[in-house]
C-alpha cells in the first residue's frame, strides 16, 4: 500500500505544467501457471507485477507515464516525466481524498495460500479424461492459471479506490490426429473468484468435453462455403458474436472519435426488437466483474441495447471530454504498462422468449454453431469475422452432421437486424478481449439465438 | 536493491538452498511514443520498466519466477524451487554455459537519437502527409512515432554473462477515408531509418484505403489467387508453430515426422536468421549464439527450430531459437528473424501469371480461425478480382479457406519483394507474395 502523502505529491507534481487532472494507477499482482503435457508438469511460473502508472490530462490530450516499482523516487520522477509533457504552469490543484471507495473483497481461499499440488491434481484430472476418451486423443495440453491483482488509484478530483481482482481458469486443449489429419478441441472455464471456485468444476467432464469436441471434428467433412445461410449459435460464448460485432463499436474509444458505425445512433433503433444487449460489471464472482473500474468509477450494468434501440454506450473518464456521456465503470486496462479506456466486462444478450429446439426445427438449411471460437473486428467498418470450433450443417430444420472450418463473417450492424430469435436461458463464458489498453478477462454470454442469414465460410463442397 | 546486487543474492541463496545452478534474466525497457490527431497531440507516453526472471536448476528441472520488485530474494528463489519441484516431464532443460559471441555491427542511426519534439514533429509531418494524399482522407484513426531501447543481460552461476542493447524507432498511420456513408481504413508502418520516410508511407496507407471503397464479394468457388507478401507475413506468422522443434517433440504439428521430406513447393525455402540487419541479435533468451538456419530448402523440411531443451533431446545442436515471450515468460522456442526467401518475379509479373482470380491483399481473424495444429484455415479476406492480369474492382466480405500444407505445395510462383510484419518480442517474419491455385473462397 503506497502511503496518501506520497500520493498526494506525485498527483501535485504530475499537475505542475498546466494539466487539469492527474492520476495514478498502482499495482502489486502475482500470477502463476503451471502447463501440463501429455499427462506431465512441463512448466510452472510465478510472476509478480509490480509499479505503477500516472496519467495527466489537459482536454482531451492524454499524457501517460509508468515505472516498475513503487518507491517514492521513481514515482515521482514518473510524475514529473508526464508533466514534461506540457509546458504551462500550475492552474488546477489536488482535491483532498474525499471520494474513499474500498472494494473489500477477499476471496475464500486466495491463490498465494495454495501449493502447486493442487493445481497440479485439478488438470491432472482433466488431462486423464481427455486422454481416455479415445485412442484418436493424440496429445492433451491442460493449463492453470491464477491471477491476484491488487489495484490502487487515486487522483486529483479526490478519488481514492482499492480493489482485489482475484481470478483463475483451467484450459485443456485436446489434439486429435488420423492419417494426417489433426483437429483441436478446447474448453477454458473460469471466475473471478479464488481458488474455492474448483470445488464447483467436474474437471472430468472437461477434459471429455475437450477431446469430444476434437474427435468428432476429426471426423467432420470440410464446412460448405455456403455463402450467406441463416445460423443459430448457441449459448455461453456464442456471446462472442455480440462482444465482436457490435459492443466492440459502442466503446467510447471508437465512438468518441466518430470511428464507429453506431456514432449518433443514441436512441435508435439498430437492433432487430427481440433484441436486448447489457454489460454488466457488477455481476458477483464473474470472469470480467471489477468493484471498481481502473478509474475508481464504481462499476454498474449498462442496458446497451433496449428491444432494438440503442440506448448507451461504454464511456471512461477521459473520453467524456471528447463527448458528452456518463460514465458506466468501463475504465479498464491489462496493467500499470497501460493507460485506462472504455472496456467491456460482462457482455451479453438478455435472455427471450423462444424455444431452443423450434429455433433449428424451423431454420431450413443452414449452420448451428455449437461452440465459438475466437473472432475480431473492424470498428470502424464493422466487419467481424468468427471462428466456429465446432459446428453442425443443418438440412431442412434437421442437424445433418458435424462440420469443421466454419467461419462467420459479416457487419455488425447487419447482423444486429437479423437476429429474429432469443432463446430463454442464458450463460456465460470467459475470454481475454485485446485492445488499445492490453488484455483484460471479459466474460460473453447469451442464450441461444438465429439469425436469418450470414455468410459462412469454409472450403467444402455442398453437404 | 539494484540488479547487481539482488542478482548475487540470489545466485547465493539458490546454490546454499542446493540448486544446481541458477540464472537472472534481467530486462530493462525505456520507450516513448506519441499519436496525433488533428494537429495536435493525442497521447503522449515515456515509460520505463525492469523485471527479472529467475531461473533455478534442481534436479536436472527448471523452474521460474519472475518479479518486478527486487526485494526478499530468499522468497524468489522458494518460489523457483517449489516450481522446479513440481516438474514431471523427465527432458534435461540444459542452461547455457560461458561462451563467446559474434561482434555484430550496430550502425548508430539518426532514428534512434531523436529528441521528444522531433518525435512529434515526424508525427504531425506524417498525419500532414497523409491528409494532403486525397481529399477522401477524413482523418486518421492513428498517427503514432514510437521508440525504444531495450537492454537484455542473461547470467547464470555457469559463467554465463551475456548483454546486448537493442533500439528501436516505429511510425505508423491509418488514414480514415470517406466515400459518401462508405468508411474504410489502412495502416502503413515503418521502422529504423525507415520513419523519415513520410511521404511514401503515407501515400501507401492511403492508397490501401481508397483501394476497398465500393468493395463487394465474389461469388463462392475455387480461385486462383495472389497473396500479397504482408497477408502472406501474417499468415507464416501465424503457422510458424507448425516449425517449432518443441510443438514436434509434443505432436502439436503435423511436420513432426516430415524432416528430410518434401513439404512444399521446390520453390520455397524458408530461413531464420538472427543476423539479418534490421533485428541483428547476437544470443538468444538463453544466451545461445545466433546461427542462421534453413529449415525449409527447396521445398524439403531441413530443420525444426530449437532451443536448448528440445535441441537436446532431438540430438542436435541449438538453432538458437531459445524464446520469451516476454521478461516474465518461461523459455520457449520461437524464430527470429523468419522469411521465406524471395524469388525474382515483380508484382507486375506475378498478375499476369495469375490472369484470371483474386489479389488477397488482407486477411484477418488469424488467432481464431486458423489451427497451426491441423494447418487449417478459413478467414476473413479482401483484395482486388483480377480479370486478365489486370484489377477490375475491389472485394471484401469473403473468406478464404484452405490447409497451409496444400498451399505450400501448390505454389505457382514467389515474388521478388520481402515485406516483414510489425516486429514483436525482438524478431519479425517476412514473406514476398505467392501465386496459388485451390483457395476456396465463400462470399455471396
Amino acid at each position: 500500500m503506497i502511503e496518501r502523502r506520497i500520493v498526494e505529491n506525485v498527483l501535485g507534481a504530475a499537475l505542475a505544467t498546466g494539466g487539469d487532472y492527474s492520476e495514478l494507477f498502482a499495482e502489486d499482482t502475482e500470477k502463476n501457471v503451471v502447463v501440463m503435457v501429455d499427462g506431465k508438469v512441463e512448466d510452472a511460473s510465478y510472476r509478480r507485477v509490480f509499479g505503477a502508472g500516472v496519467r495527466v490530462l489537459l482536454g482531451a490530450r492524454c499524457i501517460y507515464a509508468y515505472t516498475s516499482g513503487q518507491d517514492e523516487k521513481a514515482l515521482m520522477e514518473t510524475a514529473k516525466a508526464a508533466a514534461a509533457a506540457l509546458k504551462g504552469v500550475k492552474e488546477h490543484e489536488t482535491r483532498a481524498f474525499n471520494a474513499l471507495r474500498k472494494g473489500d473483497y477477499a476471496p475464500e481461499t486466495p491463490y498465494g495460500a495454495v501449493g502447486n499440488a493442487e493445481r497440479i491434481a485439478l488438470i491432472r484430472r482433466a488431462s486423464q479424461a481427455a486422454k481416455a476418451y479415445s485412442d484418436e486423443i493424440t496429445q492433451v495440453v491442460a493449463r492453470f492459471m491464477d491471477v491476484d491483482q491488487r489495484v490502487t488509484v487515486a487522483n486529483s478530483l479526490g478519488v481514492w479506490a482499492e480493489d482485489r481482482r482475484p481470478r483463475g481458469r483451467v484450459a485443456i486443449q485436446a489434439v486429435a490426429m488420423k492419417d494426417g489429419d489433426a483437429q483441436t478441441g478446447y474448453k477454458a472455464p473460469g471466475r473471478g473468484e479464488g481458488f474455492e471456485q474448483f470445488r464447483h468444476y467436474d474437471m472430468e467432464a472437461l477434459g471429455a468435453a475437450a477431446a469430444k469436441q476434437a474427435v468428432t471434428m476429426l471426423h467432420a467433412p470440410q464446412c460448405p462455403a455456403a455463402g450467406a445461410v441463416p445460423v443459430v449459435i448457441d449459448g455461453g460464448f456464442g456471446g462472442v458474436i455480440l462482444h465482436e460485432a457490435c459492443v466492440h463499436s459502442l466503446e467510447a474509444t471508437s465512438v468518441a472519435k466518430g470511428n464507429s458505425e453506431f456514432c449518433g445512433k443514441l436512441g435508435q433503433v439498430v437492433a432487430s426488437p427481440v433484441v436486448t444487449a447489457v454489460d454488466d460489471g457488477t455481476l458477483p464472482g464473474e470472469w470480467g466483474s471489477i468493484r471498481f473500474d481502473d478509474e475508481g468509477t464504481p462499476s454498474q450494468r449498462n442496458v446497451l441495447i433496449e428491444n432494438g434501440v440503442l440506448k448507451s454506450y461504454l464511456f471512461d473518464y477521459r473520453d467524456t471530454r471528447l463527448m458528452e456521456h456518463p460514465l458506466t465503470g468501463s475504465s479498464r486496462r491489462e496493467s500499470y504498462e497501460f493507460a485506462p479506456t472504455s472496456r467491456m466486462t460482462n457482455t451479453f444478450f438478455a435472455p427471450g422468449t423462444d424455444d431452443d429446439e423450434e429455433m433449428i426445427r424451423t431454420m431450413g438449411t443452414g449452420l448451428y454453431a455449437a461452440s465459438m471460437g475466437g473472432g475480431s473486428v473492424n470498428p470502424l467498418t464493422g466487419e467481424f469475422n468468427f471462428a466456429v470450433d465446432e459446428a453442425y450443417w443443418v438440412k431442412d430444420g434437421r442437424i445433418f452432421c458435424p462440420v469443421r472450418g466454419a467461419t462467420l463473417i459479416g457487419k455488425g450492424a447487419d447482423v444486429l437486424k437479423k437476429i429474429d430469435r432469443v432463446g430463454k436461458h442464458m450463460w456465460m463464458a470467459p475470454g481475454m478481449c485485446g485492445s488499445l489498453s492490453g488484455s483484460v478477462p471479459t466474460n460473453v454470454g447469451q442464450p441461444r439465438v438465429r439469425v436469418t442469414d450470414i455468410v459462412v465460410g469454409g472450403k467444402g463442397g455442398m453437404l | 536493491m539494484d540488479f547487481i546486487g539482488f542478482k548475487k543474492a540470489l545466485f547465493k541463496e539458490a546454490l546454499a538452498q542446493g540448486c544446481e545452478a541458477a540464472e537472472a534474466y534481467y530486462q530493462r525497457n525505456e520507450s516513448f511514443s506519441v499519436n496525433v490527431l488533428e494537429g495536435d497531440i493525442d497521447q503522449y507516453e515515456v515509460n520505463a520498466k525492469g523485471g527479472l526472471n529467475l531461473r533455478v536448476r534442481l534436479g536436472g528441472r527448471n523452474g521460474y519466477a519472475f518479479t518486478q520488485k527486487l526485494e526478499e530474494p530468499e522468497k524468489l528463489v522458494a518460489r523457483a524451487m517449489d516450481n522446479a519441484r513440481s516438474i514431471e516431464a523427465e527432458d534435461d532443460h540444459p542452461m547455457q554455459g560461458k561462451c563467446e559471441y559474434p561482434a555484430l555491427e550496430k550502425p548508430e542511426r539518426r532514428a534512434y537519437s531523436l529528441g521528444e519534439q522531433e518525435k512529434i514533429d515526424l508525427a504531425l509531418s506524417l498525419e500532414r502527409a497523409a491528409k494532403a494524399v486525397d481529399p477522401r482522407v477524413a482523418r486518421t484513426e492513428f498517427c503514432t512515432v514510437e521508440s525504444g531501447r531495450r537492454e537484455i543481460r542473461i547470467s547464470n552461476t555457469l559463467g554465463l554473462d551475456a548483454f546486448d542493447e537493442e533500439r528501436t524507432a516505429v511510425s505508423v498511420v491509418m488514414p480514415i477515408t470517406k466515400e459518401g456513408e462508405d468508411m474504410r481504413n489502412a495502416y502503413a508502418f515503418r521502422i529504423g531509418e525507415g520513419i523519415f520516410d513520410v511521404d511514401r508511407c503515407a501515400r501507401e496507407a492511403v492508397a490501401d484505403s481508397l483501394a476497398l471503397h465500393g468493395a463487394s464479394p465474389v461469388g463462392a468457388g475455387t480461385y486462383r489467387a495472389l497473396i500479397r507478401n504482408s497477408a502472406m507475413a501474417a499468415m507464416l506468422e501465424a503457422f510458424s508453430p507448425m516449425f517449432s522443434g518443441d510443438n514436434a517433440q509434443k505432436g502439436l504439428t503435423l511436420f513432426k515426422d516430415k524432416l528430410g521430406e518434401r513439404i512444399a513447393d521446390e520453390k520455397i525455402t524458408i530461413v531464420d536468421d538472427p543476423f539479418h540487419p534490421d533485428y541483428a541479435r547476437a544470443f538468444d533468451a538463453e544466451g545461445v549464439p545466433s546461427v542462421t538456419t534453413t529449415v525449409v530448402e527447396n521445398g524439403v523440411l531441413r530443420s525444426f527450430l530449437h532451443n536448448l531443451k528440445t535441441a537436446g533431446k532431438a540430438g542436435v545442436p541449438s538453432t538458437s531459437n531459445g524464446g520469451r515471450a516476454g521478461a516474465d515468460a518461461s523459455v520457449s522456442v520461437m524464430p527470429s528473424v523468419f522469411y521465406i526467401r524471395p524469388g525474382q518475379k515483380s508484382d507486375d509479373a506475378l498478375m499476369r501469371e495469375l490472369g484470371n482470380g483474386l489479389f488477397i491483399t488482407e486477411m484477418d481473424g488469424m488467432h481464431a480461425g486458423l489451427d497451426p495444429v491441423s494447418g487449417e484455415f478459413s478467414l476473413i479476406a479482401k483484395g482486388m478480382l483480377v480479370e486478365n492480369g489486370k484489377p477490375v474492382r475491389p472485394v471484401d466480405q469473403i473468406t478464404v479457406g484452405g490447409s497451409f500444407t496444400k498451399l505450400l505445395g501448390g505454389v505457382l510462383a514467389v515474388g521478388g519483394s520481402l515485406y516483414f510484419n510489425p516486429p514483436r518480442g525482438g524478431g519479425a517474419i517476412g514473406s514476398p507474395a505467392i501465386l496459388v491455385d485451390g483457395l476456396v473462397v465463400s462470399g455471396r
